[in-house]
């Protein structure tokens, strides 16, 4: 525990310096301003900065990082508010509540309570970043390539799952990023797949461009082809957060930091799973449920505080096991292997004070929200008054930089413009973007990991099924994907309802 | 599902490397054949339901309303100038800040909703210039970002 407190303390001296703090704030700014944008996500700033970043140290880039992800997410509170559109998927749970309050007059108390949110959400996600991603690190020591297979498998299954509103579709975008995956040499005989004689095919597609096609690019097409751009509500009361609030709702800040943090341990399961499951919960056990919709308070804290403390749970698979918690992490797992961090279970071993900076990081992160918060929200709301014809060409622009400056190759470009014209059509028909990402990251890990365990068990799939934890994995995977069949569906109902209804006759008999 | 059948059908036609006696369970092609398979499976399925909710409803497809005609038209010019922007003009050895200056500059002019909502037809001069500014004064200020100050190269 101590060492722990030593590396930490480590950690935050390494930051006490004015070029990581200035990086820090920077990537906020950046983060907040990208935030406030409808429709530009966390995934593309993370994206975009990592290009930027790449003659950057590496703690100074992945705290620029940290800080633009966090802050995309508290920006985009600030368009729900005063739009009613979410400026990131994740704020979709806050519109309701933040722009009924804006209606009334009330939006500087919107802003401040979502700031107060947002900084108490993310401080307990960090309490379990610290608590958790070293304990899981030590258990990842554990996994084998059977694990690795089940929980590569889990990620995309629960993915394809949870994000958007059909599973079939979550799933069939998940399998199609494991297949764009193995596009290019294998991992183990460098032979070529599907790369039809075209050498530019051998590398692979790099997952920055086709993050910056799938939620980049495609959201320009969106935005420029739909040119609707809605009022901006005033601000006339103060935006100062309220932490008096706070302390009212500490049940509601308590309840949705715990949920919003078991969303973030989900691999794939983005911050919006996490503002909603904290939404509901809150609506739920609420006083005030008929205020919901209408301008509640409760509901406000609770879907700012689950999305935000889901950011830095989502650290916590990406860094002990290599499995990116949502879209956004998966880039910046890209980056810290980019920057020469191999995020995984051999992340203690090889650098053990990692994990510790990525904590000082995270809280850093916090902390600039709550200055921008306090200091800078009115002219950060003047972004939204650009019009979108000017902005998004702009926004274009440096997709195209993001996707060609890692590789300096043209072909980046060119599978950043057909993954992004793809997403832009498979979005119009409801497919959601995140399985799909998540696949790509995880179609390397599934691929070796299948055929080393396939050699080590020699061709027996035993090993998949009765090693103690790969059975859980595949418990909860094949459980979870069975249940869409309306047959296996109705016969867990069934049989749920029975216990339930025994359990209840056996205690009004005790009674 | 025909994805997950060619990819199928692609991986079972796929060197399994028995030149340089691999083990077989390590073939390059096991994966991406499992992938296919549950492609199909989930394509059929997908396929299914929409057969199963549109079933008997063979009504004549309406005629696109203007409304709806003119938003396609919008996206199909949004996907034209995206496209000729990469394919066309990028690594033709014109600088970045050019192609992105002409890229931004016809982007306001083509797309500005304002004007044509205004009935303005034309283009006039002054507005060419605007956006001509608007569009040179980014492009410029993200090579001058990139190349300059974070070192990077442009396309």
């Amino acid at each position: 525990m101590f060492e722990g407190l030593s590396h930490l303390g480590t950690a935050w001296a390494g930051f006490m310096n004015i070029h990581s703090i200035l990086y820090g704030l920077g990537g906020a700014f950046i983060g907040i301003v990208v935030g406030v944008i409808p429709g530009l996500s966390a995934t593309l700033v993370v994206a975009l900065l990592t290009t930027l970043t790449l003659k950057v140290d590496t703690n100074n880039a992945i705290l620029l990082l940290m800080c633009s992800y966090v802050g995309t997410l508290y920006g985009g509170s600030r368009t729900a508010i005063l739009l009613n559109i979410p400026g990131t998927a994740a704020n979709a749970a806050s519109c309701a509540d933040g722009y009924a309050l804006a209606k009334r007059g009330e939006a500087g108390r919107a802003i401040g309570i979502a700031t107060s949110g947002a900084f108490t959400g993310t401080l307990f996600g960090v309490l379990c970043l610290a608590t958790f991603a070293p304990l899981l690190a030590e258990v990842a020591l554990k996994f084998g390539a059977f694990e690795f297979f089940w929980l590569a498998l889990f990620g995309v299954a629960m993915s394809g799952m949870i994000v958007g509103d059909d599973p079939v579709k979550g799933w069939l975008m998940g399998v199609l990023g494991l297949f764009v995956s193995q596009i290019g040499q294998d991992g183990l005989y460098a032979h070529d797949r599907f790369t039809f004689g075209w050498d530019q095919l051998a590398g692979g597609i790099d997952l920055i461009p086709a993050l910056v096609g799938a939620f980049g690019l495609a959201e320009v097409i969106t935005s420029l082809a739909n040119p609707l751009q809605q009022k901006v509500i005033d601000v006339k009361d103060s935006v100062l957060p309220r932490f008096r609030e706070v302390a009212q709702y500490w049940r509601t800040v308590l309840r949705s930091g715990v949920v919003g943090v078991f969303t973030g341990l989900l691999p794939g399961v983005g911050e919006d799973t996490g503002a909603w499951m904290s939404y509901a919960a809150a609506k739920a056990a609420s006083k005030e449920r008929d205020q919901f919709g209408k301008g509640s308070i409760d509901g406000l804290m609770a879907a700012e505080t689950g999305d935000m403390s889901s950011i830095p749970a989502h650290l916590v698979p990406c860094l002990s096991l290599g499995i990116p918690g949502s879209a956004p992490s998966a880039v910046l797992m890209a980056a810290m292997i980019i920057h020469g961090v191999q995020p995984g279970p051999m992340l203690m071993v090889t650098h053990p004070q990692f994990i510790y900076d990525v904590v000082a990081m995270t809280t850093l992160a916090t902390i600039t929200i709550l200055i921008f918060g306090l200091f800078f929200i009115r002219p950060l709301i003047y972004v939204l008054r650009v019009p979108y014809v000017i902005l998004m060409p702009i926004i274009f622009l440096l997709c195209v930089v993001g996707a060609y400056a890692g590789a300096s190759r043209l072909f980046d470009v060119y599978a950043m413009l057909f993954v992004g014209v793809g997403a832009f059509f498979l979005r119009l028909r409801g497919y959601s973007m995140a399985p799909f990402v998540l696949g790509m990251v995880l179609g390397g890990i599934l691929d070796k990991s299948l055929r080393r365990g396939l050699v080590l068990s020699d061709g027996s799939l035993g090993p998949f099924f009765t090693r103690p934890i790969c059975m859980v994995f595949a418990t909860v995977t094949i459980f979870t994907m069975l249940l869409y069949i309306p047959v296996f569906r109705s016969a867990v109902n069934k049989i749920v309802t029975l216990c339930v209804s025994s359990v209840r006759a056996l205690f009004a008999r005790t009674a | 599902m025909v994805l997950g059948i060619a990819i199928l059908i692609g991986s079972l036609l796929m060197d399994r490397l028995e030149e340089q006696d691999i083990n077989p369970y390590t073939i390059p092609g096991l994966l991406p054949a499992l992938l296919g398979i549950a492609m199909t499976a989930l394509g059929f399925l997908v396929f299914i339901r929409k057969w199963t909710r549109f079933k008997g409803v063979v009504a004549a497809r309406a005629p696109l309303s203007v409304d709806k005609r003119t938003a396609m038209n919008r996206m199909l010019l949004v996907l034209g100038i995206c496209v000729i922007f990469c394919a066309g003009l990028l690594g033709r050895g014109l600088p970045y800040w050019l192609t992105g200056g002409v890229f931004v500059t016809a982007c306001i002019l083509l797309l500005d909703n304002r004007r044509r909502a205004a009935g303005e037809g034309r283009f006039t001069s002054g507005k060419i210039v605007r956006a001509a500014v608007i569009g040179f004064v980014a492009s410029i200020a993200i090579t001058l970002v990139f190349e300059q100050i974070f070192m990077i190269r442009l396309p």
